[in-house]
């Protein structure tokens, strides 16, 4: 796929950045980092559309798969088929950052910074896509769910990549503790729904992540 | 007819896909094919009866992931997949003549460093499969669609180790010649040759049209025969199933084309059917094999580099104890991080090789060399060079080597040779023959001709090829040895005439005398001149780098003298003295200028006793730094660039201690490690960093560590610190087991915690002692514990 923006503003926030005056070289690495990270990546995606058999449990048709927890099922409780993708930078980010690691911690911060920022805009420029193409039908689609979030466990990584095919088609794997490989990778659901659908109003009260999250220790949101 | 014999006398047809066959007769997506051997053996068995009314000669059993990481969730063991996988093939047979192939692929898991999965557990994966293939009888093991070449290579040797089968290997290429994980074309046929299997190719992934300029450079390099086993074109998804896009008129026609270009195994692979075999079959009709007449070339190589010696490739000297204080130091304190730096730097000053010693007899010289060749591969993609004496490590060595690497070395006696020549030919390296035996090195460049001579036979007796035997004719000392000097330039002429390529270490030609340098920048012209090929030397030297591209340029290797021209640009350009040295080192501290702080600090030791600079200078900065992050005037970035520039500064000052002062300036130990099943450790490196800069010892474990590891170190160390770090809600739970067992042993612990998912609460609730929210508060831990 084409190369993607970097968003500069979204790499401060990984590094908890909150208006401190950045010096001259911290501001330098940051700009180089991102085009390292621009040039290293070898963004990959595939996708699946699945019409849910709810009468079954959730059951994904064609496949023996059922969406455990109850958070996935209120995600998609307006949906009646979803779309299942899987997104990755690739090993060379991995190889970087690993490398740097050992050369300068400040620069593997921000390159893990920068590829963190990398991959949730290639989600969201394929989410766009996406919506493009579910739109010609009149229908939208749900905010993105990933395993890990609410009740929905990361135990479920391994069945999503097989009906993915996704080790064979992008690389994409996942270590026996559920941790996707390349490091820097996206396992998602989003339902589609009819333009009627109203998103959920950005709270954080209510959102599953609401322990654990980052950026509300943090003192912000994540947007959604 | 024995399959390797047949193999040389006619084209050997494989099978096509299996997963789509049984994917058209209704496994769902997600299902494992493997399952149908014993719940539908019949459809396996058609379908492998139907790839033999096509014409396929080989059959390749339902077993692709028959391995226990992926049948775990299955009520089937390993064995009865394959026992039944192999019976449904056998089933089928109905005449003579078709062979059945232990299919083999990919666990489903990727290896370190990439995963988490360790080579050697990935090597008791394969063996398991390959024992069962072994019982049923198979004809041969194909090892396919691999994408991570030391994947590939555990699963050879488990093959080899426990079989005398033939083996056939492929990888799966992507449209930019490299597999997933970087894999180069040459680097695969490099290594795959060398461990010795008997076909090596492609297969997967790509349709046959793209195959093709892959196909052709594997075709160029291996001298082994080539297999391929394409897709039917590239998929479109429809109905969230591939869609190929080459019919099997389309798929045969490249079939025979590639027959036609020295391909001598050929089969199908994603979408491909009965149909296309039998196509294929028709269409190759009796082509015969073709034998591509193949020049030798001498290389090294990674996953990702190969390193053709086809001209002078500089390697690197430094990782080696031999007159090094802090080098045996960190060997003996398992400071890999420090052998790590010394890669490093010789990797960016141009080395294309690293020698590897690690010898020093307090040490468990096996345990470092693997250890250190996994560190080394994990970060930087340049071949290595193991350099032991000991048949032992050298094996160690090459086993978890990734590629294809070098040994240092054998010498002409015939002992040694027997020892360790047939295990470089066992993993297929390269190795270094000194031109001395038990007799010593002869004075002349005839004498040591003679040895070459015997070393270069020995090997072909064992089966390795004489480009890969480099020379080395023995450097003495001027001082002592003045009218042989020239005799070792003369060897080099001489045994170059052997077919080999040849090594030199320069710098003992210049011992005892003043301006060594002058000596061996002199002499070691002179080598080049005589075709010297693998000078091994410090890259760190740039006058010595720099003889390279002058005598490259003068014998007109280095033609038009680009690269002689670009190494003077940079000269200029390079880092010039200016004013900032005149810097205050606290300043530059605070400013996180790291590369100023090594020479800055090297002036102050002219003033000032080490200790002095730590007081004066290191933590009164430290403290502002600190200070200032805490208020929110700096952020993270900011202050890891002020901790790793007091780092260097460092460095320098326990460089200059002397070797029998026993200064320790150590506040005490910390471990840190990544609980296991964890492996977010950007968080605990940066613990790391900041504690050191306190002067804590670091004892890193590591990510992903279990926890007897931990508790085990612990006790042998004697720590009264731990940090553990957690990034995910699921390890949390790994932490909590972690500190009940630290604490059931050792009551008086203390254990500090950290990372994101992590809170006070949290940290109290798991019987933590402390909880650290951010680096800073590290530190402030263990000031207090060790206060």
């Amino acid at each position: 796929m084409e190369k993607i923006e970097i968003n500069r503003n979204e790499v401060l926030r990984y590094l908890g950045y909150k208006n401190q005056e950045i010096d001259n070289i911290t501001n330098n690495l940051i700009d180089e980092s991102i085009e390292e990270i621009r040039d290293l990546m070898e963004g990959k995606y595939v996708y699946k559309f699945f019409k849910i058999d709810k009468g079954k449990g959730f059951l994904l048709e064609g496949t023996n798969f059922k969406l455990p927890g109850q958070d996935i099922k209120s995600h998609l409780t307006d949906a009646d088929s979803c779309i299942i993708m899987g997104v990755t930078l690739g090993h060379k980010v991995d190889r970087a950052i690993r490398y740097y690691g050992k050369v300068s911690m400040a620069k593997a911060m921000i390159l893990d910074a920068c590829a963190s920022t990398a991959i949730e805009e290639i989600c969201d420029k394929v989410n766009e896509d996406l919506l493009k193409s579910v739109k010609a039908d009149n229908r939208i689609l749900t905010s993105r769910y990933s395993p890990g979030y609410g009740d929905l466990t990361l135990d479920i990584q391994e069945s999503i990549l097989d009906i993915l095919e996704a080790k064979r088609s992008i690389g994409l794997s996942a270590t026996l503790h559920n941790i996707l490989i390349p490091r820097k990778s996206v396992t998602a659901i989003m339902g589609i729904v009819n333009e009627t659908y109203e998103k959920a109003q950005p709270s954080c009260i209510g959102c599953p992540q609401y322990d654990d999250c980052s950026y509300r220790k943090g003192g912000g949101t994540c947007g959604y | 007819m024995d399959i390797r014999e047949r193999l040389n006398k006619e084209i050997l047809i494989f099978d096509g896909a299996m997963g789509t066959m049984v994917q058209s007769k209704g496994l769902k997506l997600g299902e494992l094919p493997e399952v149908l051997n014993i719940k539908n053996p019949e459809m396996i068995r058609q379908i492998h009866q139907d790839y033999i009314d096509a014409g396929a000669m080989v059959l390749t059993t339902n077993t692709f992931g028959a391995n226990e990481l992926k049948l775990k969730n299955t009520p089937f063991e390993v064995e009865e997949i394959i026992h039944g996988a192999v019976e449904n093939a056998r089933n089928a047979i109905g005449r003579k003549g078709i062979y059945i192939a232990l299919d083999i692929g990919p666990i489903g898991e990727l290896l370190e460093p990439m995963g988490t999965l360790k080579f050697e557990d990935a090597y008791d994966i394969f063996k398991r499969q390959v024992i069962q293939g072994v019982k049923d009888g198979v004809d041969l093991i194909i090892i396919e669609t691999m994408t991570d070449l030391y994947e590939a290579k555990a699963a050879v040797l488990a093959a080899k180790e426990n079989s005398d089968l033939p083996i056939f290997s492929t990888m799966s290429f992507e449209s930019n010649g490299r597999t997933f994980t970087g894999c180069t074309p040459l680097s695969m046929v490099m290594t795959l040759e060398g461990l010795g299997v008997d076909a090596l190719g492609i297969n997967c992934s790509l349709g046959p049209r793209e195959i093709e300029p892959i196909l052709d450079e594997i075709l160029r390099y291996s001298r082994i025969p080539v297999m391929v086993q394409a897709n039917a074109g590239l998929p479109a998804i429809v109905d969230n199933r591939p869609v190929y896009d080459v019919l099997p008129e389309e798929y045969a026609y490249y079939s025979k084309k590639f027959v036609e270009k020295g391909v001598r195994v050929i089969g199908g692979c994603c979408g491909t059917t009965d149909k296309y075999i039998r196509k294929l079959v028709e269409k190759i009709g009796d082509l015969k094999p073709i034998f591509l007449g193949m020049e030798g070339r001498s290389g090294v190589c990674t996953p990702t580099k190969a390193v053709p010696i086809d001209g002078v490739k500089v390697v690197g000297e430094r990782i080696n104890p031999t007159g090094k204080k802090l080098f045996k130091e960190a060997l003996k304190s398992g400071d890999i991080d420090y052998i790590l730096r010394e890669a490093i730097v010789q990797v960016e000053a141009g080395a294309h090789i690293l020698d590897v010693n690690v010898g020093l007899p307090e040490i468990d010289e096996v345990k470092t060399m693997v250890q250190v060749i996994k560190e080394i591969q994990s970060i930087l993609d340049i071949p290595l060079q193991i350099d032991s004496a000991d048949p032992k490590v050298i094996e160690a060595g090459l086993r978890v080597y990734n590629g294809k690497a070098i040994v240092n070395s054998v010498n002409g006696e015939e002992k040694v040779l027997d020892e360790i020549l047939p295990i470089v030919k066992k993993y297929g390296g390269a190795i270094v023959g000194l031109t001395l035996d038990e007799k010593g090195i002869p004075n002349t460049a005839l004498g040591r001709f003679k040895i070459a001579e015997r070393i270069v036979n020995k090997a072909e007796e064992y089966g390795i090829r004489r480009e890969d035997v480099y020379i080395d004719c023995l450097t003495l000392t001027a001082a002592a040895q003045q009218k042989e000097v020239k005799e070792t330039l003369k060897a080099i002429r001489l045994v170059k005439e052997l077919g080999v390529k040849t090594t030199l270490g320069v710098s003992n030609v210049s011992f005892g005398l003043p301006n060594r340098k002058l000596v061996n920048k002199t002499f070691f012209a002179a080598a080049l001149y005589e075709g010297l090929d693998l000078p091994i030397i410090n890259p760190m030297d740039k006058e010595m780098m720099d003889t390279i591209l002058a005598s490259n340029l003068l014998w007109n290797k280095d033609i038009g003298g680009s690269e002689y021209l670009a190494g003077q640009v940079s000269h200029n350009t390079g880092f010039t003295e200016d004013k900032n040295d005149e810097m205050d080192l606290s300043d530059i501290i605070i400013k996180g200028i790291k590369e100023k702080s090594r020479a800055v600090t090297s002036k102050l030791l002219g003033e000032y006793e080490p200790l002095e600079i730590v007081n004066k200078y290191l933590i009164p900065a430290l403290d502002i730094v600190g200070d200032r992050y805490e208020k929110g005037i700096i952020f993270l970035p900011q202050l890891i660039q002020s901790a790793e520039t007091v780092k260097s500064s460092f460095e320098v000052l326990k460089e200059s201690l002397s070797i029998d002062s026993d200064i320790n300036i150590s506040k005490g130990k910390v471990l840190l490690a990544t609980v296991k099943g964890d492996i977010h450790d950007i968080g605990k490196n940066i613990v790391k960093v900041l504690l050191e800069n306190y002067n804590f010892q670091v004892i890193d474990m590591g990510k992903d560590v279990a926890l007897d590891k931990i508790v085990e170190k612990v006790a042998e160390d004697d720590i009264k610190l731990v940090g553990l770090s957690a990034l995910m809600t699921t390890t949390v739970k790994s932490m909590e087991e972690t500190i009940k067992e630290l604490k059931k042993v050792n009551s008086d612990i203390r254990i500090m915690v950290g990372g994101a998912v992590l809170n006070r609460e949290y940290a109290q609730m798991i019987e933590a002692d402390f909880y650290g929210s951010d680096a800073k508060e590290a530190v402030k831990i263990a000031q207090m514990i060790y206060s």
